[in-house]
Formats: C-alpha cells, structure tokens, sequence
C-alpha cells in the first residue's frame, strides 16, 4: 500500500516541481531582456573600461612629439616579438651620440595584450587605448607604425 | 626531517634528501617500487593521492619524473623523485596499480620525454599524434623534425604495454582497446557537449556505454615547452590561456610560485585583492558550470540564466583589470592595478543580487523532477576511486573527499576568513551539481568578508627588473575553479626557468570518464561530462 | 452562428464549374486548387510558427530573438532562411542508402501535410472529411515515425541511426497515450467524424464538458502530443547535445527543410486536433446563461477561433518546451508506460462511466 502511495506522492511531486519550473520561466519571459544590440548602442549605452586594452598607442604631447627614447625594453619584455623598433643614431649638439626613434612597429596581430611593454617602459611612452573595432580585411594591416606622426 | 622522509630512509638508505628548493627525496630506480608500495600502504599515513608526476630532462643526469604525494587524512605532502640515467632507452616502474591517475599522467611523460613504464597497459602517446618523432620537451628535441604533416592520423584500436620479463629483458605485447566487434561512436572533436575540442571514442551496446577511450591534445600549444624560452613575467601571459575560467586563480598560482622563490613579500592589500578576485572567478565559473550542464541536458533557458549573471562579474572585473576573459591582472608582487574605485560598491550589490536571483535557478533546474533524475544516482564516483584517479576540486569533493587546498593548505587570505568547506557523500552527478551550486554562495560569503576590509596600502611592491630565481625546485599550489592546481618551477638561477609544469585539473577529470560512464547511457555521458566540468585548454596545455 | 459558414459557398463555386466545364475537369481543377491551398498554408504557417517559436524562445531567454532581417522585428529573417535552405546543395552521401535517403523526408511531410487536410478550419471548412476522421489522422500521423526510421537507417551514420531507434522507440509508445485520450474525447463527443465532435460542442467545450477526466486526458495529450512532434523535452531524437542533429544529421538543403517544416507544422497538428478534441475547434466560447455575450461571440468567425485556440496551445507547448531539460531514453519510455499510460487508461475508464450515468454537462 505504502508502495502505491509513494507513487502517487512522487507523481504529485513531479508535477509540481514542472509547474515550479514553468512559473520561474514566466516570471523571465515577462522581464525585460538584456541583449545589448552591438552597432546600434556604439554612441548610447556601450561602456568600455578605461583599462581595456585594445591597442598599443604612443601619446603624444602638444608639440606632437612622444616621449619615446629608443631604448628597447618593451621590445625585450614582449613575448611574442609583437614590437619591432627601428632606431637610429644622431649626433646632438654637444656632440654626444643619442638614439632616436625611426620606427616604432607594432603588430596588432600576434599581441596578446599582457602588457608587459607598458609596464616596463620607463617614460609612459606607450599606452593601451579602448579602441577595439580593429578588425581588418588583411593580415597586413595590422602591422601598425605607432610614430608615424613625428618621424 | 619528518617522519615519511625517515621511513623512506629506512627503506631505501640510499636515497638523497635534497634541500634545493623544497624537499625532494632521490630515490634509485630500483628500489622506487618498493619505497612507492610503501608509501601508498603506509598503516598511519597512506599517501593515497598522487597530485602529479612531472617529467624532468636534467640533461647529463638522465631523464626522470617528480612524484608529488599527499595524504588525504593529514595533507602531509611529499615529493620523490627517480631517474632513468639511460637518455636513449629510457624505462621506469609504473605505479599506476597504485594510484590509478598515474595511467594517463605516465602516458604524458612518455608522450613528452620518452620514458616509457613498465607495466602501464597504455602506453601510447596522449597529446601528439602517434606519429610523432622525437619527444619534444628533451632539451635535445630538434625544433625541426616534425614538419606540419598533412596526413590524416589513424588512431590505433590497441595499445602498448612494455613489461620485463623474468631474465630481465624488457618486451612489449599489445592491449586491446576497441575490438572488431565493437559499435565505436566518435564524440567529438567537433562535438557541441565536449566543452572544447576533447574526443572521446565511445563504444556503446544499443545506448549504454561500455569503455570510452578519450583522445586528446587537439589544442595543445606547448605552453610549458614555450614557458621555458620565456621570462618570469612573460610565462605569467601564459596562465590566463590555460584554464580560462580560472584566469585569476591559475595566475595567483605561479606569482605565489615564483614570489616564494624570489623572496617577494607582497603588500596585505594584494592578497585582499587576489582572493576576492579569485573568488569572483570561481562564481564566474560555476555560473558557466550551471549553464553549460542545463544547456547539456537539453534546457536552454536557464543557460541564459546563467550567462546574465556572469555577465555582471565580467562587467565588474573588466573595469579593474580590462579584461573579460584574459584577465592579466595577477602580477609577480602584487597585481596590475589597483582595484576601480567602483569596484567594491558595484561587488556587493552583484552579491545581493545573486542571492535574490539564485532561486530562480533552483527552481526553474535544481528542482526540476526531470533535472533530478537525469542526475541523481547518475556517474556515482566512489571516494576511493576519486583519490585515486586524482578528481580534486568539485568532483572529489561530491564524493566525500575533503580536498580543498584553499582550508587544508591556506593562502593569500584563506587562513584567516571563515567560509565551509562544501562536501557531499553521494558522488553522483547530483553532488557534483550542488557542490557549485553551494561553492557559489560560500564564494559570496567569503567576498563580502573581505570586501569592507581591504586594507590601505600599495598594491603592487617595486621587484627588480629582471627576476632571476635561484637553483632549485619551487612549487606552489591554489584551488582553481575545477579543482587543484599546482605550479612546479625548476630553476637553474636564470631569468627563465628551466623547467615550468602545471598540474591540469582537468587532465585527472577526463580519464575518469571512463570509470564513471561505464554502463552509463549516452545522454548520461553528456550529463557527466558536464558535471565534471573540465576545460580543455587546461588539459592540452 | 452559421454566418460564416464555408459550405454553401463552396458547394456554390462547384455547382457553377460543373455547368461550364466536364466534371473529370472540376475534379481535377478542385483538386489542384486544394493542393495548393494546402500547401500554402503549410508554408505560410511553417514560417509564422518559427517566426513565433524564436521570437517567444528569445523572450523565455531574456533575449530579443531575431532583430535585424526586415526592419526592427526581425519579420523577414524566416523568409530569408528559407531562401537560404532552398538554394542550398543536397546532398548526398558515399555508401548511403540513396533511394530509401532521398525518400525519407517525402514520408515524413507526406505524413505531416495528410494530417494537417485534417484540421476543421471552419463550419465547412474542412478538407478531408470523413466519418472516422480522428481514426484517419492518427493513423496518417504515424507514417512520418517511418521517415525518420528510414532517415537514420540510410544515412549511414552513427549518431543519425541511435537517433532513429529512439525516435522509433519513443513515437510508437506515446502514440498510445495519444491514441487513448483521443478515445476518451470520442467517448464524449460520441463520433469519430472530426467535424462531428466539433459539432457536439456547439453547447460547452469538451474540456468543460467532461471536467476532471477531460482535463487529465488534456495534459497527457499535451504531454504525448509533444513526443509525438519531437519536441523538447522528448527531442532526444535529434538531442543537439547528444547526436548533433540525430536523425537528420546528414540531409542539407531542402531536405533537411522538409524535416523542419514537418517538425513545425507536427506543432500546429497537434495543437490543432488538441483545440478540436478539448477546446471545441471553431465554436466560439459560450457561456450558458449570458445570451448576450454568446451572441457577440458568434460574430467572430470560426477559423479566427480555430486559430486562435491552436496558437494558444502552440505557446504553451513553446513554453513547456523551453522550460524544461530533456529526459533520457529510459525514462521517456518509463514515463510514458509507468505513469501516462495506466492513468490514461484510468481516465478512460472514468470517462466512459461518466457518460453512462450522465455526468458529462
């Protein structure tokens, strides 16, 4: 008999423990969903955190000018061989030799963002900025100059 | 010298305590059967659970393996290790009758450095394809010897087994994986339930499952091989690409790791920082578990359900670390940045939310009649068979196994906050399932503990530009999101390290697949699969 | 509420082809107009019925569901999938069986679109009419377990084969439990002919009229009448999760557009016989007593009834099916052969007594 009642008893269960379910689906069918709609929210409600990083940029100053010295550490600190700096040696007035920037080559596409070239760069030369639609048609043009502004 | 090391010196007098690092007992290869037997057996202190076994190349010494031990009723830990001075033909005893993980763990040392086992019944490779030549992390391994292969590869239906026969000569036979007769479905790689690029050949009777042979290394990239032509604070890139949902966790692991070895004392306010984030990551994790495990049974709703929270975690860490799923926060003396100033006030209304919302989960899945039976009494896993075969984390737990690193070896903040250690006795699917289940809400509590608390002070401490560790070996160990994880540096005082491995929580979870699903039906596998909760990239390192 | 009466029209159009033309001609011209009809509405109604299922899906998700394709709500993206699977490549596989895999999406909408002429739109509006009506569609509804039997046998792949076997296993259990409530509303109602039994419950609905035993037999048709159309969660015959895409792994294009359609369209037949057998196809609602109201409902034409009541099941088989997690094999069987089939033999029982002594209203 207690058999018989057990198996009423789970049966009776069952089905609430279903109707339990389709009340909690309800309860979300009348919310209001959450989806954000990517290209149309661009100007509206997308927030990107000031410490994403989506590319490596070199700020520069009012004259135009970065504060990159040439010396090379992030280009050691990089993992992946991502940057790729080309320098040159000018004589400045007082006749000592000094570095100089020509090129400062960053590949977009072999970056895996750890940022180790910010950290260890010793005058805030490079910074990562939130610009992240940086999907391209060819490989190629994710090899970015960062100095191209001031030679 | 505590008492395991001295009965080993009794045993084997022979053996060499090292002190280089932590403690590594040397034992001959000989005699290691012996001095493994014995430890497993111990009468006071069995040393049931095998973390790991890390092949080593110490070039001119031989090739060799590191054998992490534990002991499931004191935690007491020991390491041994045993060397093979024969590079070109390489053998050492098999203790894979003695901890059953040690079967596939063997196959990956073989798979990497040759060393073959006697008396492991499979010895094929695991993560490179069985035509491979060479075994890569060799210092000797020629970079160039494996041009891309185009070819498709045939996975073999038997194995091989090297055993010594009585006049001591090693000899090989062949085990028989699948036979003729077998109805072999192959699930994966490309499977919509295996959470990666796993493949498990599956040879079923009508819908039950009678042996699953898992195939792995779809995606191995070698990270531990790459790890070692790379800086300290390179290798750190790397560990966010492991386990991805547990990117804090796994990173925390090898800063602790190489800050011990360094000499690093971090600040109070980064260890507030790192367990609180580790701790939003495992909710972040388990939230995923939840979804994926209701997604795998068939009930896509409450896979939403899930993702809308998790959401709101990687919102909240995106804005202190700038990364969703690469996070790139833990560094070595701290962590990157110190945390958004809206971190702490946008945390604490995350958790007051996740308490309301949580019941919609239960109810809509936990509670669920057809959610219970498709997990209560489904892939029990027995306590001895968990230890055993290595399952920590969530899986052990589920089964009776009290295996939290986070209580019995504490870290970061973990001594000193109160939180319980979730165990169920049942070892069933539905154990597992509410083992994160009730792992969130713990998570919670231990936020909200600390958040109110984080004290002043720098979150980063000034290290040296370039970190060079000194000799010896160094390992670390933190709960991950799925389990134990464990980071072992050898150093030779460089500024990388000679050898770097990391204990894959999930590489134990697939090999026990099989002794779950067995006689299991075929959406049974799907369901364990997802309570077991691996991660591939974590396994194909 | 003879108003919107189909018969008299049609029979008027027929008396007129027959005085212009040879009758073989009518015939044939009739039946070619029909056919069409048919299949228009099939589509049509194939196309609303995703459209509805992914726009109401989304919402149970707390997502927005289709929204870019054809203005704001998304309104052209099923027109432009169906597009998309009709220039698709068929094709067709090495060392398959390639007539029994071609001819198994034909069964399966054979099957679907036999049924679906069963459906009392209107007072008169009926396509197929015949006196044991309900016997016809249960029968023609289970030539589609065939199709997909033959689907996964000549595939000759692995997961569409254990998808077959389940399917097969499965449908022919729960047509069963179909088969028995069926039998408990033709107890009420007295006749098999369908537009018979609508017509029975020009006074009250059948599901008010048999009460209790009406309402159980309503849940397990519910129930079975969603294994019956492979839908979760009883789909483990094509289980994502398990087998990929089950029995239909292997077809593309408009083969596997066929398997779809029929699988939306199963969704539509059985909420349509569910609304004839329970909820009084297209008679409207009537309230004993409020002549009024009665009235006001009778200007409402019937198949605006009929398809209303039949989207309201429709969205409540959508809402059971994106509630739920799917069942395992056994316990499909073990549900319907433990618990639906005993009880609705139980309700039967009751059913039949019930209308002896007289307690039907």
């Amino acid at each position: 008999m207690s058999k018989l009642k057990n198996y009423i008893k789970r049966y009776f269960t069952a089905i609430g423990s279903l109707l339990i379910g389709m009340r909690t689906s309800m309860k979300v069918f009348m919310q209001k969903s959450v989806t954000e709609q990517y290209p149309e929210n661009r100007h509206t409600t997308l927030h990107i955190p000031e410490r994403h990083r989506a590319m490596l940029y070199m700020p520069v100053d009012e004259n135009g000018k970065n504060r990159c010295v040439a010396c090379g550490l992030c280009q050691n600190a990089c993992p992946n061989g991502t940057i790729r700096l080309t320098t040159a040696t000018v004589e400045t007035e007082d006749g000592k030799k000094k570095k100089v920037l020509e090129k400062y080559e960053y590949n977009l596409g072999s970056c895996m963002f750890c940022q180790l070239c910010v950290n260890t760069c010793p005058h805030d030369a490079i910074r990562f900025s939130n610009d992240f639609e940086n999907a391209v048609f060819d490989k190629s043009k994710l090899i970015l100059t960062l100095n191209k502004n001031n030679g | 010298m505590n008492r395991i090391t001295e009965k080993i010196l009794t045993i084997v007098p022979e053996a060499v305590v090292g002190t280089n690092g932590e403690e590594i007992v040397a034992i001959p290869k000989e005699s290691f059967r012996k001095v493994a037997e014995a430890l497993r057996y111990d009468t006071e202190e069995p040393m049931d659970f095998l973390r790991d076994i890390v092949g080593m190349d110490w070039g001119e010494e031989g090739l060799g393996t590191l054998y992490y031990l534990e002991c499931t009723s004191t935690y007491n830990r020991i390491t041994l290790k045993t060397v093979d001075h024969d590079r070109e033909n390489a053998f050492l005893p098999s203790v894979c009758n003695l901890w059953k993980t040690a079967e596939i763990k063997e196959r990956e040392v073989y798979d990497f450095f040759g060393i073959k086992f006697l008396n492991n019944p499979d010895m094929r490779r695991i993560f490179l394809r069985e035509d491979w030549k060479g075994y890569p992390l060799r210092k000797d391994y020629d970079m160039n010897s494996n041009p891309l292969n185009m070819e498709n590869e045939i996975n073999a239906d038997d194995t091989d087994e090297y055993f010594l026969n009585p006049d001591g000569k090693i000899e090989g036979r062949k085990n028989i994986v699948f036979g003729k007769e077998d109805f072999v479905v192959n699930i994966g790689p490309q499977h919509p339930s295996t959470h990666g690029v796993l493949r498990m050949r599956t040879s079923v009777e009508g819908e039950d499952i009678r042996r699953i042979d898992p195939i792995l290394g779809y995606i191995h990239r070698g990270i531990e091989k790459l790890s070692e032509s790379l800086t300290y604070p390179q290798t750190l890139a790397m560990t966010d690409r492991l386990d991805y949902l547990s990117a804090h966790q796994n990173r925390h692991a090898l800063c602790m790791c190489i800050e011990k070895a360094a000499g690093i004392e971090i600040s109070e306010r980064a260890q507030y920082i790192r367990t609180i984030m580790d701790e939003l990551q495992r909710i972040d994790s388990h939230l995923l578990f939840y979804s994926c495990l209701a997604m795998d049974m068939g009930a896509l709703t409450p896979f939403f359900y899930g993702f809308r929270e998790r959401e709101m975690i990687l919102d909240i860490m995106e804005e202190t670390t700038g990364g969703r799923l690469i996070q790139n926060y833990n560094m070595i003396g701290g962590v990157q940045a110190d945390i958004h100033p809206t971190f702490v006030q946008k945390t604490k209304e995350f958790i007051i939310h996740l308490r309301k919302v949580i019941k919609d989960y239960h109810d809509i899945f936990t509670g669920s009649v057809i959610a219970r039976n498709r997990l209560i009494g489904v892939g029990v896993l027995s306590r001895e068979d968990a230890i055993s075969l290595g399952t920590t984390g969530g899986t052990g737990r589920a089964s009776g196994w009290s295996n939290d690193v986070r209580k019995h070896h504490p870290y970061a903040m973990y001594g000193k906050v109160d939180f319980k250690e979730i165990t169920y006795t049942e070892g069933d699917s539905f154990a597992r399932y509410m083992v994160r289940m009730d792992e969130i809400m713990e998570s919670c509590r231990i936020i909200e503990q600390l958040i109110d608390n984080i004290p002043e002070g720098e979150y980063r401490v000034k290290t040296k530009p370039v970190i060079k560790l000194p000799e010896g070996i160094f390992t670390s160990s933190v709960e991950t999101s799925r389990g134990e994880f464990d980071v072992m540096i050898e150093s030779r005082g460089d500024k990388s390290p000679y050898r770097l491995h990391y204990r894959s929580t999930g590489l134990p979870l697939v090999h026990a697949m099989d002794t779950i699903c067995r006689g299991g039906k075929i959406a049974d596998l799907i369901a364990i699969g997802g309570t077991l909760d691996f991660v591939i990239p974590d396994i194909d390192r | 509420m003879d108003y919107y009466n189909l018969q008299p029209i049609l029979l008027g159009i027929d008396r007129y082809m027959n005085s212009i033309m040879p009758g073989w001609l009518v015939t044939v011209l009739e039946g070619l107009a029909v056919g069409i009809f048919i299949m228009l509405m099939y589509i049509i109604l194939a196309i609303i019925l995703i459209y509805m299922e992914r726009k109401v899906c989304a919402a149970f998700q707390c997502r927005i569901g289709p929204n870019r394709v054809g203005g704001k709500g998304g309104l052209l993206q099923v027109p432009a999938d169906v597009i998309k699977m009709l220039t698709k490549e068929v094709i067709t596989l090495k060392n398959s069986d390639k007539f029994l895999y071609g001819l198994a999406p034909f069964l399966v909408i054979m099957a679907s679109i036999l049924t679906f002429s069963c459906l009392p739109w209107n007072k008169g509006g009926e396509v197929l009419h015949m006196n044991i009506g309900i016997f016809f569609v249960l029968a023609a509804s289970s030539i589609g377990v065939l199709g997909i039997l033959l689907a996964g046998w000549s595939s000759n792949s692995k997961y569409s084969l254990i998808g077959a076997i389940r399917s097969g296993a499965m449908i022919i259990s729960y047509e069963l439990s179909i088969g028995i409530s069926v039998l408990t509303m033709v107890v009420i109602s007295g006749t098999m002919d369908i537009q018979g039994i609508v017509e029975s419950q020009a006074g009250a609905w059948n599901i008010f009229r048999g009460h209790i035993p009406a309402i159980a037999a309503f849940i397990i048709y519910l129930i079975a009448g969603n294994a019956e159309a492979n839908r979760a969660p009883f789909d483990l015959a094509e289980a994502e999760q398990e087998l990929t895409a089950g029995y239909h792994t292997e077809y593309s294009g408009i083969h596997f557009g066929f398997f779809y359609l029929a699988e939306y369209l199963n969704l539509f037949i059985t909420s349509g016989i569910a609304t004839t057998l329970f909820l009084g196809g297209w008679m409207p609602l009537h309230i004993a007593g409020l002549d009024g109201f009665n009235a006001v409902m009778d200007y409402i034409p019937g198949f605006i009834w009929f398809i209303g009541k039949t989207f309201f099941i429709v969205f409540l088989l959508m809402w059971i099916r994106w509630s739920f997690p799917r069942l395992r094999i056994d316990q499909v069987l073990a549900l319907e052969w433990k618990y639906l089939m005993p009880t609705s033999l139980v309700i039967l029982i009751v059913m039949t007594i019930c209308k002896v002594y007289g307690l039907i209203f």
